[in-house]
Order: C-alpha cells, then structure tokens, then sequence
C-alpha cells in the first residue's frame, strides 16, 4: 500500500516535469502525423479492388486483414523497440530524483521501510510508461481502423508487451541509480540492458559464434537469467499477424522477465540498506 | 541479516528465471563427448608399421641396370620395407592419400556405411565378390591414391586376374610382377600386381613398371613422398600447395595461387575408429599469411556455423560445432570432428541402420 502512494506520487512528479509533458504531446503529435500524414493508397486502393472487383479480378484473392499483417507486425515491433527506448530515456531521471539530496531525506522520513520506496518508485515508472505506451499503441489501432476499416489490436498487445520487457530494464536502471546516483549512468545501464536483453533472446543463434568449451558455457550462463527481449518482440509481431500466441513459451518469457524485474530490484534493496542518508 | 536475505532472495530469483527459460527453450547444445584427435604415432600404429615391413631391406645398388644419366643409387638401408608404401610413386606437387580400408571397414563409419549398402542392396557385396573373386570387406588391406596413380594393398590370392584385365593382354615383369594392359590404347591404364599383395593402377605402363621396378629393387625408390612416420590415423596423407590451387578454377587462379604461397603442404590424418577426427595440418613458408589463412578459416567455421544453424541445416551445423582453428608454431591445424552418436544420427534416414541388417562378419 505504501508502495502504491509511492508510485502515485512519482506519477504527480511526472506530470509536473515540463519535459514529459513535452513528450506525451509529441506522442500526440506524431499519431496526428499518422493520422493525416499516412499514405496508405496502395492498401486502400487495393482493399477498394477487391472489394469492388471480387475473384474476378485476381486470381488469388487474400482477406483484407491477411494483406495488412505486414503492416501490423511491423508496427508491432515499432511500438516495442520505440516503447523501450523512449521508457531509457524518459524514465532515466525519476530515480536518480528521487534520490537527491534532501528529497531522499524527507521521503526516508516518512513512515516507509526503503524496500517500500524502491518498489513504489518501480512501479510508478512502469505504470506511467504503461499509461503512455496504451495511449501510443490504442492510437495507433484506432488510426490504423479508420484509415483501413480494419481493427488490430497488435499496436496495443505490442505496447504492453514493451511495458513488461522495460519493467525489467527499468529494474536495472534503479539498481544503477542506487549504486551511482546519475541519471546519465541510469540511462546508460538501461540501454546497456537492453541490448544484454536482445542478445539474451538471440543466446541459441549466437552461442556457436563462442568456441565451444569455457568461452561459451560462460557465455549461456551469463545469458540464461536474462529476459529474452526479442522473444517478447516476435510474440508481438507475432500476434499482429495473426499467429496465435504460443502461450507457454509467453508466459515462460513474462514470468522470466517478472522474476529477473524482482531479483534486481532485491540486489537495489540490499544495496541501498547499506546506503547511509 | 536483513541485506543477506535479500541478497540470497536476489540469487534464487535469478536462478528461478533461468530455469523457467530453460523449461521452454529448445538446448542451446547437445552434451559432447571430448573427441581425440590424431596427434601423431600410437603405439598400435607403430606396431602395425613393423609388421608391415615385409620386404628385405632396399639393395645397395642397381648399377647394372641403371640408366646412364640417372641418379646414383641411394645407399643401402638396414631397415626393412613396407611393399605398400615402396610402390606407391614419386609424384612431385601432387597429392598423396591413404585409406586403411580394412580398419575403415571395421570403424563405426563403416559398419554403418555398410548397413546402408547393404539395406538398399543386400548383393551388392556377394556381386562383387562373384565377380572379382575378392572379398572387398576383408581382402583389401589399404588403398593409396597419388596423383593419378592407385596403390592397392591386401591379400589377392583369390582374385580372377582374368576379369578384372578383360580384353588385356598379360605380361610378366620382373620376378613376381605381372602387367595388364589392353593392346593399341596407350590412353588406358596399365596395371600391375606384385605377387599377390600389391596391385597398381597407373594411367601409363610407364608408371607401371616403374612400381614393379622399385619393388624389386631394379631401381632405386624415390625418396618416399609418405613417410612412414605419417602413417597414423585410418586415412593419411599429403597435399601439396600446387594441388590445392588446381582445384580453383581459371576465374579463381588468383586466389588459388595465394592459397598455394600460403599453405605449401598439407597433411591430414583421420581417425574413424569411433567417432570421426580429422586434422589438416596446414605448413607454409611465410608465417604472416599462414596467420592471415588461418584467421580466415576461423572466421568462415563460425559464419559457417551460423548460417548452418540459421538455415537449419543440422548436418553441417554438427560439423562446424567441434570444428576448429588451432595455431601452432609456424603452421596451423584444422580440427574437424563428428562424434560417433552424431554420424549414428546421420545414418538414421538410411534403412540400414536398424539392427535387422547386421554387417557381414569380418
């Protein structure tokens, strides 16, 4: 509970920093761009033909929705990779913030253990980034609708997706700021994760580039723990397409990506006990 | 106590993510047994050299018949020789290789090879036999290839002479050699047999009687392009730098020519008792681009290995896994390996490799 007015508090915070509020008007703006900007005429033109054409016209006819997979899986995976690294650097200050002088003073005097403070300040970032990752991806399904007549829920699942594989980022970024209160290195650890988190979902296809022995073993193990950020990322493109979802290697790479989240945010814990404020 | 505990939650976290990974995750890699590869003479192989010494040591000199001009002979040698290796030509910047056929035959290798045979073809041995009046599974000792010339060893007391030199004429040479040769095609190859222990293909009679020659000591044996020294592994031998750049085309001479400059010898030894272990053994007189080639041929397993994976090509991709580079002072070594239960695996797709098909006994 006290976690929870911790992270409503960071999200009041948030929305008084000039620079965020900057950023969900660019959101905005490039959902306008979208909207107005967007040249689908050759989807539209061929949605139009074989509408009003039928079989007669070509020879193999594809369901609308079928012809736009491309489409969805491709913003798919733009939302995802777009949603984590907006969240890098959106996100990389609330931490090191929160932790300033005199602020970590007050909040510490409050009736609040320092495991509380941490996790409420994780979960004020990921519900603030899940905020803006629904409003970016529920935008993007609705233009994508009006301008094709055809609804996907793909921008939307992908955006939650991205939220649950920066939630383990994000928890690298704390632990960052915690050892070393900078926002530049916070934001620096969290794309460092990131790419760690990429190379994690790759670990099978890259582990015959180490020869095989210690150098590899080493390399699997390193690797193992990690989230597998591009399995996320293929479940939403994946999902855009239509393909159904492979439930348990899904739910494998969300309970890794929570367990991973949980473990980092307990190493931040036992290192800011040992801070001395 | 406390940032104990949260330290301890933090590891058991970590390994629960590992594991829940590990649940869904196809395996990175197969457990692998550690290959052996050949290095040098083993004790069998030694003691598989002397007993192949059967002939007298080579005599001190054939002066008598020795072609005015040619070389003086080589000074007599306590040691006795190996009909084999005495036969088998001097073939300057051509390759030299050597298949122990009977120990092949009895290799994890070959018992499935013959499985396979015999599963798509169960006469195809018997046919054979009939036909030669060998039993090629048991009669054929080794088999050495040097440049275009074939080198037989084994026991041919059996074979029909008269089938296998059909429309030839026979001619004695020498004590005990006999030449096959087809009349009025000089294009044909000739071949020769040595008692009935060595048989030699050679594309001309020239090379023919030469081997027999050098058997019986009327000329001097070349210096011997495979030295004894060499002989380990089930399959062995020498390829030259020139025979490697002719395997490149005219558009690729180029590159087949630094290839050559740069790897001037190269020996291979196979081991194929159990599982299969080759080394090529990569010699050059300039030691940077002998770096330079190896580095490549590094950086070429692990795209290999790559593409293999990528394009899901299992065979090649089991192949490049145990393959590598290894530096040694003024050459290279290339290691290549397929662990027995891997060829087994390969061999599934083949009928033969059920245990209703036994091999015919040695």
């Amino acid at each position: 509970m006290n976690s929870l007015a911790v992270a409503l508090d960071l999200l009041r915070e948030a929305r008084s920093r000039r620079w965020v509020l900057a950023l969900a008007l660019g959101t905005t703006g490039l959902l306008l761009l979208v909207a107005f900007g967007l040249e689908l005429q050759v989807v539209d033109g061929a949605l139009a033909a074989s509408r009003f054409l039928g079989g007669r016209a070509f020879g193999d006819i594809r369901p609308a929705d079928v012809a736009l997979r491309p489409l969805f899986a491709g913003v798919a995976y733009a939302v995802f990779y777009g949603g984590v690294v907006v969240g890098v650097l959106v996100c990389a200050d609330f931490a090191p913030a929160a932790l300033a002088p005199g602020r970590i003073e007050q909040l510490l005097a409050l009736p609040l253990r320092r495991a509380e403070l941490l996790l409420g300040t994780y979960l004020g970032v990921l519900l603030l980034l899940g905020g803006g990752a629904l409003y970016g991806g529920a935008g993007l399904t609705l233009i994508i609708f009006a301008k094709t007549g055809l609804f996907g829920w793909a921008p939307a699942g992908a955006a939650l997706l991205a939220v649950a594989g920066f939630g383990a980022v994000y928890a690298v970024m704390l632990l960052s700021a915690v050892a070393v209160r900078s926002a530049a290195l916070s934001g620096a650890a969290g794309g460092v994760a990131a790419v760690a988190f990429v190379v994690a979902g790759q670990r099978t296809e890259l582990a015959p580039l180490f020869a095989a022995g210690w150098g590899r073993s080493l390399f699997l193990a390193l690797s193992a723990p990690l989230p597998r950020l591009t399995g996320l990322a293929d479940h939403a493109g994946r999902l855009a397409e239509g393909r159904p979802a492979e439930l348990g290697l899904l739910g494998a790479q969300l309970g890794g990506a929570a367990l991973f989240s949980a473990a980092v945010l307990a190493l931040a814990v036992t290192l800011f006990d040992r801070k001395d404020f | 106590m406390r940032r104990r505990a949260w330290l301890l939650v933090a590891v058991l976290l970590l390994a629960a993510s590992a594991g829940l990974m590990a649940l869904v995750e196809a395996p990175v890699e197969r457990p692998r047994a550690r290959v052996a590869f050949p290095s040098r003479l083993r004790e069998a192989e030694r003691r598989r050299i002397a007993e192949r010494r059967t002939m007298p040591p080579a005599p001190a000199a054939a002066a008598g018949r020795k072609a005015p001009g040619a070389e003086p002979p080589a000074p007599a040698t306590a040691i006795r020789r190996d009909p084999f290796l005495t036969a088998l030509p001097a073939a300057p910047g051509e390759p030299v290789v050597v298949f122990e056929a009977n120990a092949l035959r009895h290799s994890r290798l070959g018992e499935l090879f013959i499985r396979c045979a015999l599963a798509r073809d169960p006469g195809v041995f018997d046919t054979l036999s009939r036909e030669t009046g060998l039993d090629v599974l048991k009669d054929v000792d080794r088999v050495g290839f040097a440049g275009e010339t074939v080198v037989v060893s084994g026991t041919f007391d059996a074979a029909r002479w008269e089938r296998l030199g059909k429309g030839s004429v026979e001619e004695r040479h020498g004590d005990e050699g006999r030449l096959y040769r087809i009349p009025g095609r000089a294009a044909s190859p000739v071949l020769a047999r040595w008692r009935d222990q060595v048989v030699v293909i050679s594309p001309d009679e020239a090379g023919a009687r030469q081997a027999l020659d050098q058997l019986e000591g009327r000329v001097p044996a070349p210096a011997p392009v495979l030295d004894e020294a060499l002989s380990y592994g089930e399959v062995y031998g020498v390829i030259p730098g020139e025979a490697v750049q002719r395997l490149f085309s005219k558009r690729d001479a180029e590159l087949g020519a630094r290839l050559a400059a740069a790897a001037s010898r190269v020996e291979l030894h196979v081991d194929a008792m159990q599982d299969v272990a080759a080394v090529l053994r990569v010699d050059g007189p300039d030691e940077a681009a002998l770096s330079e080639l190896a580095r490549s041929l590094g950086g070429a397993i692990a795209a290999g290995r790559l593409q293999a994976q990528a394009t899901g090509d299992t065979r090649l991709a089991d192949l490049l896994d145990a393959a590598r580079v290894v530096p040694e002072s003024g050459r290279f070594s290339l290691e290549l390996a397929v662990p027995a239960a891997t060829l087994e695996r390969w061999f599934e797709d083949c009928a033969g490799a059920t245990p209703s098909a036994p091999p015919p006994a040695p």
